[in-house]
């Protein structure tokens, strides 16, 4: 079975299980909610597509003459143009973009070996998912946690340091952070790995499934080179993490405290329940639901972080792949990265807005 | 405020309802009347104002600031920061009449000095160089003057000061970090000038991997980050703003299109379209300008909209509409004021990300040509020599960080002033 099928089928089957669990148990609004979200998921992936297609196709430059570099001849130009159908009519050029779109088929790279773009991608569509993931549950615990515990201190030097730490992490460049922690903990200490995603000796040892290493190590059982993954994933998922982390202990703070003054906790407070157990038993639960918003709209950092991280970490994922074919001009595999990349946004919105509406009853069409 | 706009109707006014709303307008009011100018919001308002203007008064004259150009090569290659330069200088006897190569060409005539140098030191290679240009522009006079030293070789740092004090070499040349720990041991010898004249001196963040001074870089990048940030966030308010209010004043199909066109460009990974924008165009200034600008005009499109909306719906525009002003006056003298402010607030954290997503930019290699004073530049440059340079990663990140967070806090700030119901988020 190839990797992506198995990756597919690793997240495409819980959901789908939970997506009719939802439709069987939920009420008629929850499912009329979900559909229609779903359905308007489609446009939000056609126009990204589209947006995507014209900024590469109606700015100057062209990527054939760029991609063959000087020794191209003006024959040789002219048959890989005809050869990607860069002469075709605008309209038609775009109908089998979208064609593309639709049926993942995205052609071979213009350089290297001429391999498929889609097996290209799918060795490191699992790289970037092993990053982010991570990364973005790192955020949310330190956001989570961290604006909590600053809006039970208020006013006092915790949340200070808690509102500090959000406006700086906020500013810092993401590249700059991955450096000194790279400098810090690699260089000086020598702990971490610096680069890579696994020790080049122990990966010839993995036999991989999902090219999800993490996963793959695990179930196969080499300890070795789980291990070695897990000293390769800390740096880059505290980079990330991080990152992400300021706005979460940000958006926790404001509504923790904007829900501590609502009446059904000063009526629970004049119950005599403990502060401790009013903040984190009453008040954090209804402040949680803004923040489920935050995830989806943090997609866009995320990914354009992970983009940043790779490059730093060296780490074979989406965002490293785009940069090395843009320096390599291979255009058919920018344009496919960046179309991923958008269907990419309209999902995960999509299943943040569909947990949404599970979490908070009153979001409904 | 709140009170007093809730007692209105109970309180007859002097004039008209829609005259004392009309008096509500106008952003400089506004700020005047802000009185909650409380605690330490204040002071994030004053102090990162005061790093704004710093940093564009060092970005309009970083040759003021700048001990060196940033692209000249002034040093020796990875001299850490406060470090002293290791120079070849010239050493010679006490007495000597000679202090520096010329003179020595002079005052030879016909025979050839002899100069001594370390074997496999860099003196020698120094030496060379200096030695050619000197003889070049002799010839060049052309009065018969050469200048054609012997080199004559030793094993040894010792070895090569005995034979000047000796009197078999007219000088040495050595490095001055290394005549320093012998000197002692040869008190007939002087040292005279540096081969290139320099003085030795240490640069306050080092030099790179080429021999440039990285402080001066730094000096330089401001203007470049500020010239990015400025621009491109200007360039986005002209584009966002007219279109926001555009569409939130007529609405209907126009509205519609441009709102879905504009969600989708604001869920989109910025960087990513900058990216793909950039390396199209090409590396260039204006290029990366051009980029980032696309990125922002969203997020002024989407306030100003909301704004428009809200707007709208108030007393006063209906008072204007029926004392006959026209749709462009009414857009242009009542809603564009109650706008501007929160403009205002998006401009300054639009630079701040302007600069960051400029950087990151730079940093992958795709916004600039490489040659440029740029901190991403610097940064990516500095990356492949970390193990042995770590200083060259450390302070154009710290750049970075210092003008993106002023740039935020006075966001941070003026957010707060306008917005003070939003004080807590």
């Amino acid at each position: 079975m190839p990797p992506i099928t198995l990756l597919a089928l690793i997240i495409g089957i819980p959901s789908i299980l939970l997506l009719a669990y939802v439709f069987i148990r939920g009420s008629t609004g929850l499912r009329r909610y979900i559909l229609t979200r779903i359905v308007l998921t489609l446009p939000m992936v056609f126009i990204l597509g589209t947006l995507v297609f014209f900024i590469l196709r109606v700015l100057p430059g062209d990527p054939v003459s760029s991609a063959l570099g000087p020794k191209g001849t003006p024959e040789m130009i002219a048959s890989v143009r005809t050869q990607l159908g860069l002469n075709d009519p605008l309209i038609v050029q775009y109908g089998r973009f979208l064609w593309q779109m639709v049926t993942l088929k995205f052609g071979n790279s213009l350089v290297g070996g001429h391999r498929p773009i889609i097996a290209e991608m799918s060795e490191r569509f699992p790289a970037t998912l092993e990053l982010i993931i991570p990364a973005s549950v790192l955020a949310l615990i330190i956001g989570i946690f961290g604006g909590t515990l600053a809006a039970s201190k208020r006013k006092k030097v915790t949340d200070y340091i808690f509102r500090i730490y959000a406006v700086v992490i906020y500013s810092l460049p993401i590249f700059w952070l991955g450096l000194i922690l790279q400098l810090f903990f690699g260089v000086k200490l020598g702990w971490l790995p610096i680069s890579g995603r696994i020790d080049p000796i122990i990966g010839t040892t993995l036999v991989t499934h999902t090219n999800i290493y993490f996963i793959d190590s695990l179930i196969t059982g080499n300890w070795p080179a789980f291990l070695s993954v897990l000293q390769h994933l800390v740096l880059p998922t505290i980079t990330l993490g991080l990152i992400q982390s300021g706005l979460f202990v940000r958006i926790t703070r404001a509504n923790v405290i904007e829900t501590m003054q609502m009446d059904y906790i000063a009526a629970a407070r004049a119950r005599g329940i403990r502060e401790k157990v009013l903040i984190y038993g009453h008040a954090l639960k209804n402040a949680m639901i803004p923040v489920i918003t935050l995830i989806g709209l943090q997609v866009a950092i995320l990914l354009a972080g992970a983009v940043l991280t790779e490059s730093v970490f060296s780490w074979p994922g989406m965002g490293s792949y785009l940069v090395e074919r843009i320096s390599a001009r291979d255009y058919n595999a920018v344009q496919s990265v960046i179309t991923v990349f958008a269907m990419l946004v309209a999902l995960i919105s999509l299943a943040v807005d569909v947990i949404y509406s599970l979490v908070d009853p009153r979001v409904r069409y | 405020m709140a009170n007093q706009i809730e007692n209105l109707p109970n309180t007859p006014p002097e004039g008209a309802n829609w005259e004392s709303d009309l008096k509500k307008v106008g952003f400089v009011r506004r700020l005047l009347r802000a009185r909650h100018w409380y605690g330490a919001d204040w002071w994030f308002v004053l102090i990162s104002s005061i790093a704004v203007i710093g940093f564009i008064i060092v970005a309009i004259f970083p040759g003021l600031f700048a001990p060196y150009s940033p692209d000249a090569l002034v040093g020796p290659r990875f001299l850490a920061p406060g470090e002293e330069a290791a120079l070849s200088v010239l050493v010679v006897p006490s007495s000597a009449s000679y202090s520096n190569l010329k003179e020595l060409a002079a005052g030879e005539g016909s025979t050839r000095p002899r100069i001594g140098v370390v074997q496999g030191s860099s003196t020698a290679g120094d030496l060379n160089t200096q030695a050619q240009l000197i003889d070049q522009k002799l010839k060049e006079q052309g009065n018969g003057v050469r200048f054609r030293p012997v080199i004559a070789r030793y094993a040894s740092l010792d070895l090569a000061l005995q034979a000047v004090a000796d009197g078999t070499d007219s000088a040495a040349v050595v490095q001055s970090t290394e005549f320093v720990s012998v000197k002692a041991k040869f008190t007939t010898l002087r040292e005279a000038d540096s081969l290139t004249g320099e003085t030795a001196g240490s640069f306050a963040l080092g030099t790179n991997d080429i021999g440039q001074d990285l402080l001066s870089r730094l000096i330089w990048g401001t203007r470049i980050a500020l010239i990015i940030g400025f621009t491109s966030a200007i360039l986005s308010l002209f584009l966002g703003v007219p279109l926001g209010l555009l569409a939130g004043f007529l609405g209907g199909a126009f509205d519609r299109i441009l709102s879905l066109v504009m969600d989708s460009l604001y869920a989109f990974p910025g960087l990513i379209l900058a990216i793909a924008i950039a390396a199209v165009l090409g590396p260039s200034i204006l290029n990366i300008i051009i980029a980032i600008s696309v990125l922002y005009i969203p997020t002024y499109y989407r306030i100003v909209r909301g704004q428009t909306l809200s707007v709208k719906q108030e007393v006063y525009i209906e008072a204007a509409q029926s004392i006959g002003a026209r749709r462009p006056e009414i857009l242009g003298r009542y809603i564009l004021p109650n706008v501007i402010p929160s403009v205002f607030i998006i401009f300054s954290v639009n630079i701040a990300d302007a600069i960051l997503t400029g950087a990151g930019l730079s940093f992958l290699g795709l916004g600039l040509p490489p040659t440029i004073a740029d901190w991403g530049i610097d940064l990516a440059r500095g990356q492949r020599f970390i193990q042995t340079a770590p200083w060259m990663i450390t302070y154009p990140g710290i750049a970075i960080v210092l003008v993106v967070l002023s740039f935020t806090l006075m966001g941070e700030g003026l957010t707060e002033i306008f917005n003070p119901k939003l004080r807590d988020r």
